[in-house]
């Protein structure tokens, strides 16, 4: 075992493999605040993806409704269920155990093996919380606690110490140096498995029909054009954004991830405790429950919601969010100036240029030239 | 085994047992003596297609080969799911039979999502003199594998399933390019293929399998699906036992060569589907074998 950095735990951990950090990170920020279900994205994958043979049941991207929803079934719970409670100082550091220092001498890492019954349910409890009965369709009869809910939509999060790469045996995983993408080698793996049990999130999964595991591959071939992928470009509600991020000895402001989860700290990575580094960051749900909240996103969580909560205040992390959702080019650095925001590529070439306050224009109920009554109608 | 031997062996257990108030043995297996080398005579049979059932096995010498599970490397068994493995051979001067029998109480075959398929190999040094490493051989001391797997052995006996074979339940609208309306433009099958990453790699796991792969490995990790030459297996599921023929060539040009007249070594390794064994998760026997080809 090696001992490595990760930084959302504030201390090393032990992995298989050496620190080996790509050239750049792949990362998504979603805003959990903004996110209504409405499944765009994981159709979006689905079309993209997988439509084949096989993978009738995968979800590269999925939404889930928390805390009761989830796919494949209570995922999550099983895993924290598995590790036990585990103890954070108040200022972030983890205390506890990661899957990886937890599992037992025969395995590489603490995991549970998913079946056919549990990916059967891409979201059983979905709304359930909103106030839904057995008899108009619900799963759960009676809550207990108050009525919230939240959704949680997932990729892979493409971790900086992966569990699927740490558990392969046949080392039929790999990162890529060049943008931190984790992909399975279609033509080495031989569906062992092992990724599926080991990786927490579960977002490996088993195809029936090539008999080889398969994962979200992060889009690479858009990304490598410096297109974001399909789930982000394709989210109606604008509430991803794909990009780069740096560690934090090495965050740029100008950078729009680094700007979110390095400058603000509003976004944090979901279940950190587990070890992995994971690449995929939320801004928290502001009315969910906290206890939840710190459970899966730790103890910096409230700080994160009360920074998001200041952030109309503030015209540079607004301009930043209008420009959320408003290119399909990956930015690489933005600034706002003037109340305009402007996104970059890698290049440093202007790709997006948005107002941060829209202009507003009133104008007379009557047009005369057309002759007609104007409107609010689209 | 020869049903003869086996009546008066379990009366007289019976009876054993009921003076002593001891468990009786359950099979004539546990009289077997322990395997310490194998000798593969010649018979004047065909192994090209091998028979786990022929009448020819009953009068080969068997020997009782110590499995523990693989302790090298994780993930691993916690405990030996495979203890013992009853190992016969012969020759028929072009090609090497193994009859191997071991218990598994029920029978995998594999297929659906978090289920695995029981399993045997053998494994033979490619190189001649001192054998490589146990465990799958060593860098520069490959070793040649003949993995039989019962979902391979299915593929061989009714095609490779496909997803109505697997779900015959499920409901799927339409897959790329295939259409049901019969006017429509559909694809050919190199054109679907490419939905089926596996498939679309070349990747041999995703092929139809004829029920044995032939596997070069030099140490864990490494093992990588060959080109076979004509090895062939079928094993047999009957009261919670497998016995399993697996038939190969006895000169195998780039791979193992056993020589009549002279000493080889094998190695085995069994994995219980139903338990969850699969790829490292395996029982294996921790030393090599000698083998003579008379």
């Amino acid at each position: 075992m090696s001992k490595v950095k990760n930084w959302h735990l504030q201390r090393e951990i032990e992995y298989p493999y050496d620190e080996s950090r790509p050239k750049k990170q792949w990362a998504i920020v979603f805003d959990l605040n903004k996110c209504i279900a409405c499944q765009t994205c994981t159709l979006a994958c689905k079309t993209t993806w997988t439509s084949g043979k096989g993978q009738e049941y995968m979800f590269w991207n999925n939404v889930e409704t928390k805390p009761w929803g989830g796919y494949p079934l209570a995922w999550d719970l099983r895993i924290l269920e598995k590790l036990g409670r585990q103890a954070w100082s108040e200022k972030g550091e983890y205390q506890g155990k990661t899957i990886i220092e937890a599992a037992p001498e025969t395995e590489r890492v603490l995991h549970w093996a998913p079946t056919d019954d549990d990916w059967m349910y891409p979201n059983v409890g979905e709304d359930d919380c909103g106030g839904g009965t057995q008899d108009g369709g619900g799963h759960i009869p009676n809550t207990p606690h108050d009525k919230w809910f939240f959704y949680l939509p997932r990729t892979c999060a493409h971790c900086t110490y992966p569990a699927c790469l740490a558990a392969c045996p046949r080392k039929a995983i790999y990162k890529r140096e060049e943008d931190g993408i984790v992909l399975i080698d279609q033509s080495r793996c031989k569906g062992y498995g092992e990724c599926v049990r080991a990786c927490p999130y579960k977002k490996s999964m088993y195809n029936p029909y090539t008999r080889t595991s398969e994962k979200c591959i992060g889009c690479y071939p858009a990304v490598e054009q410096g297109v974001q992928p399909q789930c982000v470009v394709n989210c109606i509600g604008k509430i991803r954004v794909m990009g780069f991020i740096n560690p934090p000895w090495k965050a740029r402001e100008d950078n729009p991830v680094d700007y979110l989860v390095h400058k603000k700290q509003i976004a944090l990575p979901y279940y950190p405790q587990l070890g992995l580094e994971p690449n995929i960051y939320y801004i928290p749900p502001v009315h969910a429950d906290r206890a939840y909240l710190r459970q899966m996103f730790g103890p910096l969580v409230d700080g994160a919601i009360q920074r998001y909560k200041e952030l109309p205040r503030d015209p540079v992390a607004h301009g930043l969010l209008c420009l959320i959702g408003s290119t399909d080019r990956i930015m690489h650095r933005f600034d706002v100036k003037r109340g305009i925001a402007a996104g970059f590529d890698e290049k440093g070439e202007e790709i997006v240029r948005v107002p941060v306050t829209e202009p507003v224009v009133e104008r007379a109920a009557f047009d005369p030239k057309y002759n007609a009554i104007r409107n609010n109608t689209p | 085994m020869d049903r003869r031997r086996i009546v008066p062996f379990a009366l007289g257990a019976v009876l054993l047992a009921a003076c002593s108030n001891k468990k009786p043995p359950t099979t004539t297996e546990e009289k077997i003596e322990p395997l310490k080398e194998l000798s593969a005579k010649k018979v004047s049979v065909d192994l090209a297609t091998p028979d786990p059932g022929a009448a020819y096995w009953q009068d080969v010498p068997a020997g009782a080969a110590t499995l523990a599970a693989q302790p090298m490397i994780t993930p691993r068994p916690s405990i030996s799911f495979t203890e013992k493995l009853i190992i016969q051979a012969i020759h028929d001067g072009t090609r090497v039979a193994f009859r191997l029998r071991w218990k598994d109480t029920e029978k995998s075959e594999a297929g659906h999502l978090g289920e695995y398929s029981d399993a045997a190999a053998l494994q033979f040094p490619v190189k001649d003199g001192p054998p490589p490493l146990v465990m799958m051989g060593q860098k520069d001391g490959p070793v040649h594998i003949f993995h039989w797997r019962a979902q391979y052995q299915r593929d061989e006996e009714k095609g490779k399933p496909d997803m109505k074979d697997l779900y015959p339940n499920a409901s799927v609208d339409m897959y790329p390019l295939e259409f049901k309306e019969a006017k429509a433009l559909n694809a050919n099958a190199s054109e679907t293929e490419k939905f089926s990453p596996g498939v679309a790699e070349g990747n041999p796991q995703s092929y139809v399998k004829k029920g044995v792969d032939e596997i070069i490995a030099e140490g864990f990790s490494t093992s990588s699906v060959q080109k076979g030459h004509g090895s062939a297996a079928k094993g047999e599921w009957k009261d919670g036992t497998w016995t399993l023929v697996v038939s190969r060539p006895l000169a195998i040009e780039g791979g193992s060569t056993l020589r009549p007249g002279a000493k080889g070594n094998v190695a085995f390794a069994v994995w219980q589907g139903g338990k969850g064994e699969v790829g490292s998760r395996k029982c294996v026997t921790m030393f090599w074998t000698p083998v003579s080809i008379l």
